[in-house]
């Protein structure tokens, strides 16, 4: 199993590839060093014959068929020139002189080079391989000089064999370490592929493990794990956020449910119908409200408004908000107050821009002290829009600071006011729609909120 | 008032709704034409003859706003209402771009809609270039901004004024709070508190405080309704 997906994995078919592009160079290098020591080898010989023969030939023109016959005994007898072949032939090819016993059959050629095999003096003998150079003399006598290559000849074999050898182990060394590397990989491969399979069959608890080596596939598993942990997370909040829609959503519905079911099994009387109808109405407007915001949040998460960006005028629309929540901060005797510069612009689209604002302020308002204050400030810090709305009320412990903006969460002292625990939830992905980031600070007494733009670019 | 100006044209394909928008339309003296499809509705609505015209965005045969745009395109001036169950800003505004004059998001209050209809019937009648509005003993000064009532001023802020004269011209019909954050303060927005009461209650006080009658009336779960006693 695992070594068919090895010899199919891409990283064995990679390392074929560079085993023969390696291979191919180390075989010309190799076969180059057996040419080269060859023919030197070859050529040192051939000039050695080369300059006996014309030797011989220059000891002819000087002393004749004799002396030349007498000077090619003598070599034979000199043991320098052991390895020599001589043989001197007369026009009929019968020999005067030499070592050989006769002019070799398959020589026919007149002059020039030429191989030839004698054979054996002595049965169980090899046959020596003999390279000479063969020359007619003038007097149309033919003389043979060469000498025994066999050991030429066995030394270039012994090189070709290692070099033959040495080609084989490369490519079969390559080969094995390119199997045992190929396999590591898909090895690490497989145990993602599994751990991939078991999430897909079991859950989203499993993890791929680390082996501790710090290596490029430990970083891949430890951000797939970063990963998986991520969406475990998001899971959990999607779970979370479908149990509390269940639950805000069935606490009215069973209301609805209960006084339909009460009406119906008792006689009709207008008074009492009106009230249970108004009320019926009233449930489901709120039911209406949180599908509202809901889709709302979803819509701009999906990112799809950024193309009606332009620039915004926040203090206009700051303005616009404490106009619309002056009464009522009035009517709970909290002075809302606007500050800040005259000009602070962002980009961004301004209907959200307003509806998070707007959902700040009221959430002030709500749960900032009676009688308190609510200073909304739009300033320029550090060349970045910044609008700020702080409260005098009971703040947000430090530790709830991150919570607050979770679909529907609810802090425990705000459990039984209005609000359905989704306004920070859109301010929050209003925030991220403009790419700015939201702050919390402690306003001794009280919250402040940040909402820093990123700077306009002109 | 002419005869086209009780004619209504619904363009709706679910029939329970369509017939509840004619019923209700109808007990409100609309004579109601219903059209089930996009191509129903521009055969209908180019022959003529209606004061307003409510289109559903999600029609069988064609998109809703194309028909609304051919409407256009074949002359016909009617003021539109587009009913969606697309709630997305995004929509309203390329509702509003392509020819609609006003939006509504279902599931809506058939009050509501009824408010949109009247507004939306009274613009197509011919406004007159009013300089000062009165009903009952209340004036209003459109030229100097200033209000009266019994020969009293009555100080208000900008938007507060801007607020009692949308109320006034409405003079005897249901204005929801929606309609008033729509036309008041140019907000497509819904705000989960009572901010709209709270601020119609400051008007009220500072108009019917201490008056022999008020003019401002509360329609429960709906908005809001400026009329004089008979």
């Amino acid at each position: 199993m695992l070594l068919a997906k090895t010899l199919t994995s891409s990283t064995f078919k990679l390392a074929l590839i560079a085993i023969g592009t390696f291979g191919l160079i180390v075989s010309g290098i190799l076969g180059y060093v057996y040419l080269s020591t060859s023919s030197y080898v070859r050529g040192r010989s051939d000039r050695a014959i080369k300059s006996e023969c014309s030797d011989l030939l220059a000891a002819n023109d000087r002393i004749g068929r004799d002396g030349l016959a007498a000077l090619i005994k003598q070599r034979i007898a000199d043991g320098n020139w052991a390895d020599h072949v001589y043989l001197l032939v007369d026009p009929s090819l019968a020999p005067l002189a030499g070592n050989l016993q006769a002019w070799p059959s398959t020589i026919t050629t007149d002059a020039g080079w030429t191989e030839f095999r004698v054979p054996p003096s002595s049965a169980g003998m090899d046959q020596p391989l003999i390279r000479a150079m063969l020359e007619g003399l003038p007097n149309g006598d033919r003389l043979l000089v060469g000498r025994d290559i066999g050991d030429l000849d066995s030394f270039t074999r012994q090189i070709k064999m290692a070099v033959f050898i040495s080609v084989v182990l490369i490519f079969s060394l390559a080969g094995v370490a390119s199997v045992l590397i190929t396999r590591r990989t898909v090895g690490r491969i497989e145990s993602i592929n599994a751990t991939s399979r078991a999430i897909m069959l079991s859950g989203l608890d499993k993890r791929i493990p680390l082996r501790g080596t710090r290596d490029e596939w430990d970083r891949v598993a430890e951000n797939l794990n970063l990963m998986l942990d991520r969406i475990e997370l998001l899971m959990s909040e999607v779970k979370q956020v479908s149990d509390n829609v269940a639950h805000d959503l069935r606490t009215p519905l069973t209301r609805m449910r209960g006084r339909l079911e009460k009406a119906y099994h008792t006689q009709r009387s207008g008074g009492s119908d009106q009230s249970l109808i108004g009320d019926t109405i009233a449930d489901l407007d709120a039911v209406l409200r949180i599908f509202a915001s809901l889709t709302r949040i979803a819509q701009i998460e999906a990112h799809t408004r950024k193309g009606a960006f332009r620039k915004v005028d926040l203090v206009e629309i700051v303005g616009k908000v404490v106009e619309l929540y002056d009464a009522a901060a009035e009517q709970d005797g909290t002075c809302l107050t606007v500050a800040g510069d005259r000009a602070v612009f962002a980009v961004g689209d301004s209907d959200l821009i307003f509806d998070a604002i707007a959902n700040l302020v009221d959430n002030a308002i709500k749960h900032g002290r009676a009688g308190g204050d609510v200073v909304v400030t739009s300033e320029v810090v550090d060349g970045r829009p910044v609008i700020s709305i702080a409260d005098s009320g009971p703040g947000i412990p430090p530790d709830e600071r991150e919570q607050v903006f979770k679909r529907f969460y609810r802090l425990e002292h705000s459990r039984y006011a209005p609000g359905n625990g989704l306004g920070l939830s859109l301010v929050a992905a209003v925030a991220r729609l403009h790419g700015a980031r939201i702050e919390m600070l402690d306003n001794s007494p009280g919250l402040k909120v940040k909402v820093w733009f990123s700077a306009p670019t002109t | 008032m002419t005869g086209s100006h009780h004619r209504i044209l619904v363009v709706e394909d679910d029939p329970e709704t369509a017939g509840q928008l004619a019923d209700s339309l109808a007990s409100n003296g609309y004579q109601v034409d219903v059209a089930a499809s996009g191509g129903e509705a521009l055969s209908r609505g180019i022959a003529g003859g209606y004061a307003v015209i409510t289109i559903d965005r999600m029609l069988p045969d064609i998109d809703g706003i194309v028909v609304m745009r051919r409407l256009r395109d074949g002359g016909v001036a009617a003021p539109i209402l587009i009913i969606s169950a697309l709630g997305e800003v995004d929509d309203r505004v390329r509702g509003l771009r392509a020819g609609g004059d006003d939006y509504l998001v279902k599931p809506f209050s058939f009050v509501e809609l009824l408010a949109r209809v009247e507004a939306l019937g009274r613009r197509s009648d011919t406004v007159v270039k009013e300089t000062v509005l009165r009903v009952g003993d209340l004036a209003m000064d459109l030229v100097s901004r200033t209000a009266s009532r019994g020969g009293k001023d009555i100080w208000l802020l900008p938007r507060e004024f801007q607020l009692l004269e949308y109320l006034v011209r409405n003079e005897g019909r249901i204005v929801s709070r929606a309609m008033l954050l729509q036309h008041v303060w140019d907000l497509h927005f819904d705000p989960t508190t009572n901010i709209i009461e709270v601020y119609v209650g400051r008007v009220r006080r500072k108009v019917d405080g201490q008056q022999a009658y008020p003019l401002i009336h509360t329609v429960r779960g709906i908005g809001y309704c400026f009329r004089a006693p008979r």
